[in-house]
């Protein structure tokens, strides 16, 4: 396995033997521009910074002599042959910082069951981090292999800390170590910060986050680092949970809906316990959301975390009340039961 | 930041839309004076994202290149006799339906990206369009020089642009460009941009890509590639004017719904002329036309109005309908051409018993219960000398121009028909596909140059067949037309080849 890096955005993407760049970037969410995928299009085209690669079955008028001089391939057919480093047609976010990636080690200081199925783990760094809020880290743990991704819940003022939302997926051998194993004062490496999901602060539009389950970390560091700096905008927190024991740090936000005028939580439930005696919104958080803003969502920026159903539901819900992808931004949270496999992806869209 | 590098974007945008003026001393709505009467609202052209970035000096490079790659393939074809080389003379005819009917669509595109690049107010779509316009031209031109040499060898070819304002078959396509143009300039690219750039390209380009590296026609694979290479940009232009149109404006979305019904129903209704190509032209067989629909429209098409369903946009009427005749329309197509070999530019000819066990094989449904006893007969026919032609001029629907010759999908044994009125006159139709866009805009397909009518209004040389086959069409008769079998066509091919027919051995043995 061979690790590309995609400038200008400075992505990772794990390239497997025989894989092609656009095929591992795609899975793994990181968009490239494409088009017909088997090498006649060129519309994939990419400049290479560093490393081999074999070019494969690209057109000869898709890429032409001059440009393979150049160092430029087709990502739909470029098998990488080490790691490399390219360059690709992608825009650069003006409010993405781009920390660099290092290595931490944590120890874990405390596991909270946040609900029945979501521990809340904080770990106190060997150094301190620098991210944006809503980026993500990569977690190793003994015994498991490969790192598994997380979502940063604490602000990023609060640097020496990393405060993590685990939910325990069925039969997942990361979670699983965190839910069964894990100790505190347990030391695990850390590496991070990762990730394009992170507050458009330059934009002026008023901010929606739509979270669900676990996909609450995200938009909590979000908001908590959004209020800290005095933000004036309007922002709404959306939160989605199956019933009430689901519905995990809702003093924490009923807590700063009442300090800060500008910020609106909005707790849903889609399958309230009678013992619950919700009086809240019932059903899903994309209905939630219609409902609060009826229906219309023009002129705002939309944060989505969560498991791909909801992110899916969401989108459609916000596209149909007129918020388009280019003020739409999103972290689904796969998990190996996802499977990167779909069907066929059209090009219609580029981060959806 | 000084020291920067500006990104793609930021250049092209310097590049080209910087290029753009305020139009100070002259109103904007006379500058662009189509850009309103279909309806479509646009509140901000900014809101364009340019779909490729590629400069004029940057085009003009590649395209040389690509220019030069072709044209050395194309003399080594020519140099090396290389029509020698393909499957056998039957496969030359599917080149002769390219020409003829595929060809000058590539040219009507040119003109109608040309004049819609002068009509949109946003100066992204124009550079777009312009560069559209530019490469459509460069297909058509690098089409005929590719084809020209089959010309020198085999009949059919020597009229292409004169038949295609003219003869029956090729009115499908001719009117399938002219119903674009002369639409609005947003419908025109929805219609070509997207329905048919976007939408069915793979349908159009991949049989007879495919067909032709499956049948040793190097030439037209390699014209493929290099105009392949160019579709990615009209594809790219043909989504980001879907989108742009569906996030304008809200009152845009049951006017773009109702654009991409009409054209993916004339796009498929065009393509039937391909999927007789794919299933009964090509000597050596790619895939079934089912299957190419199915991995095509229903699978690559199933995703995209997936993703467009975010939009608000529906799967096109009558996908279904065209769905279900995924299994039928090869066979109809080609029993049409059949009947009418006498009055086509190309040779028609029944499947060997090889082939229909092929077609058998892929189409179990369908082939052996409705169609292969038809051929067979068809066959015996001609075997006992009396090769079937029919002698009466067909019905042709109003809206697309195709032969009343579909069927019902409910009772595949009886021809479909529907007919509306207006003005106290009626018209014909072969689907509710076809009907819908007549009923739509009915003063505009009144008007409709339809090939029978002109025949028996005296407007196409005269009364007799060979009046308007031979001198007002330009088929050399007897030479062009009729079956394969007994053709100049085959009879040189089989000189070329050594081979003999059957009954010249007869003759020789005796």
């Amino acid at each position: 396995m061979y690790q590309v890096t995609v400038e200008p955005t400075g992505d990772v993407v794990d390239v497997e033997e025989g894989q092609t760049i656009l095929d591992a970037s795609l899975r793994q969410g990181v968009w490239l521009p494409f088009a017909c995928g088997h090498g006649t299009c060129g519309t994939c085209k990419v400049q290479v910074l560093e490393g081999d690669v074999d070019i494969g079955d690209a057109s000869p008028f898709a890429l032409m002599d001059m440009e393979r001089d150049e160092g430029k391939v087709l990502a739909c057919c470029a098998i990488p042959e080490s790691d490399m480093v390219i360059e690709a047609d992608i825009d650069v976010d003006p409010d993405f910082l781009g920390y660099p990636v290092e290595d931490f080690e944590g120890t874990v200081v405390a596991i909270d069951d946040l609900s029945p199925t979501i521990k809340g783990v904080t770990f106190e760094l060997s150094r301190p981090i620098q991210f944006q809020a809503g980026q993500y880290i990569n977690l190793h743990m003994p015994g498991v292999e490969g790192a598994r991704a997380f979502s940063i819940a604490n602000k990023p003022s609060e640097n020496s800390v990393l405060e993590l939302h685990v939910r325990r997926v069925p039969g997942g051998a990361g979670t699983g170590y965190i839910h069964d194993q894990l100790q505190v004062g347990d030391t695990l490496s850390v590496s991070g910060p990762y990730g394009q999901f992170f507050t458009r602060k330059s934009a002026p539009e008023d901010l929606i986050f739509i979270a669900g389950g676990s996909g609450l970390s995200s938009p909590q560091s979000m908001v908590l680092d959004l209020l800290e700096h005095g933000d004036t905008r309007q922002i709404t927190l959306l939160q989605g949970a199956r019933n009430l024991s689901e519905l995990y740090n809702r003093e924490l936000f009923e807590g700063l809906a009442q300090n800060h005028e500008n910020f609106t939580y909005v707790p849903a439930l889609d399958n309230p316990l009678p013992e619950d005696a919700w009086e809240g919104f019932r059903g899903y958080v994309h209905e939630a959301a219609i409902a609060h803003f009826g229906g219309q969502f023009a002129g705002h920026k939309a944060y989505l975390c969560g498991p791909p159903p909801m992110i899916d539901a969401a989108i459609t819900a916000l596209m149909h009340g007129r918020l388009f992808e280019r003020d739409i931004y999103m972290e689904r949270f796969l998990t190996a039961a996802d499977g990167a496999e779909g069907a066929t992806k059209s090009a219609l869209f580029k981060k959806i | 930041m000084s020291n920067r590098k500006i990104n793609m974007k930021e250049k092209y945008r310097l590049l080209t839309r910087d290029l753009d003026w305020e139009y100070s001393y002259r109103d904007y709505k006379e500058v662009f004076p189509q850009q309103e009467f279909e309806g479509i609202k646009i509140t901000d052209w900014s809101k364009w994202e340019d779909p490729f970035r590629l400069t004029m000096d940057a085009y003009w490079k590649y395209q040389a290149e690509k220019e030069k790659k072709l044209y050395a393939i194309l003399d080594a074809f020519s140099q090396n006799n290389s029509q020698l080389n393909v499957t056998d003379a039957r496969y030359v005819n599917a080149i002769k339906l390219f020409l003829t009917g595929i060809s000058p669509g590539e040219h009507q595109a040119a003109m109608g990206f040309g004049q819609v690049g002068r009509q949109l107010g946003g100066v992204g779509a124009r550079v777009a369009c312009q560069m559209q316009a530019i490469d459509e031209l460069r297909h058509v031109q690098t089409q005929i020089h590719a084809m020209s040499h089959y010309n020198k060898f085999f009949d059919g070819f020597q009229d292409f642009s004169h038949m295609h304002d003219r003869v029956w078959y090729l009115s499908v396509s001719k009117s399938f460009f002219d119903d674009a143009r002369t639409a609005g300039p947003f419908e025109y690219m929805v219609a070509i941009g997207f329905s048919f750039e976007y939408v069915l390209t793979n349908l159009l380009f991949v049989p007879f890509m495919s067909g032709a590296a499956y049948n040793g026609d190097m030439a037209t694979v390699t014209f493929g590639f290099s105009a392949q290479s160019d579709e990615a940009r009209h594809m790219t232009l043909g989504l980001e004017i879907i989108k742009f149109l569906l996030e304008q404006h809200p009152d845009n979305l049951p006017i773009v719904q109702r654009w991409i019904n009409k054209w993916f129903w004339r796009g498929t209704r065009m393509l039937s002329l391909v999927a007789m190509m794919m299933d009964y032209m090509l000597p050596n067989k790619v895939m079934s036309w089912q299957e190419a629909w199915e991995v095509y429209f229903e699978e690559a098409g199933g995703s995209l109005f997936k993703d467009l369903a975010r939009y608000g946009i529906e799967m096109p009427d009558y996908a279904q309908t065209a769905i279900a005749e995924k299994e039928h329309i090869s066979h109809q197509v080609w029993s049409m051409f059949y009947n009418y070999g006498h009055a086509t530019a190309f040779h028609t000819w029944m499947p060997t018993e090889k082939e229909m066990d092929w077609l058998s094989e892929k189409y179990p449904n369908t082939f052996d219960k409705y169609y292969r006893p038809r051929f067979e007969k068809w066959r015996e026919m001609e075997a006992a000398g009396e090769r079937f032609y029919n002698p009466t001029l067909p019905m042709l629907c109003q809206t697309c121009q195709i032969p009343m010759g579909f069927t019902d999908m409910e009772d595949p044994t009886s021809i479909f028909y529907r007919q509306s009125e207006y003005d106290g006159e009626r018209y014909n139709f072969c689907s509710d596909g076809c009907k819908d866009i007549f009923d739509h805009e009915p003063e505009k397909y009144v008007q409709a140059w339809l090939p029978v009518h002109q025949i028996y209004q005296g407007n196409c040389g005269g009364p007799s067949m060979e009046d308007v086959l031979g001198n007002y069409y330009k088929i050399n008769l007897g030479v062009d037309n009729m079956d394969f079998h007994g053709s100049p066509d085959e009879e040189r091919w089989n000189i070329w080849h050594n081979l003999q027919p059957a009954e010249d051995k007869l003759k020789q043995a005796s």
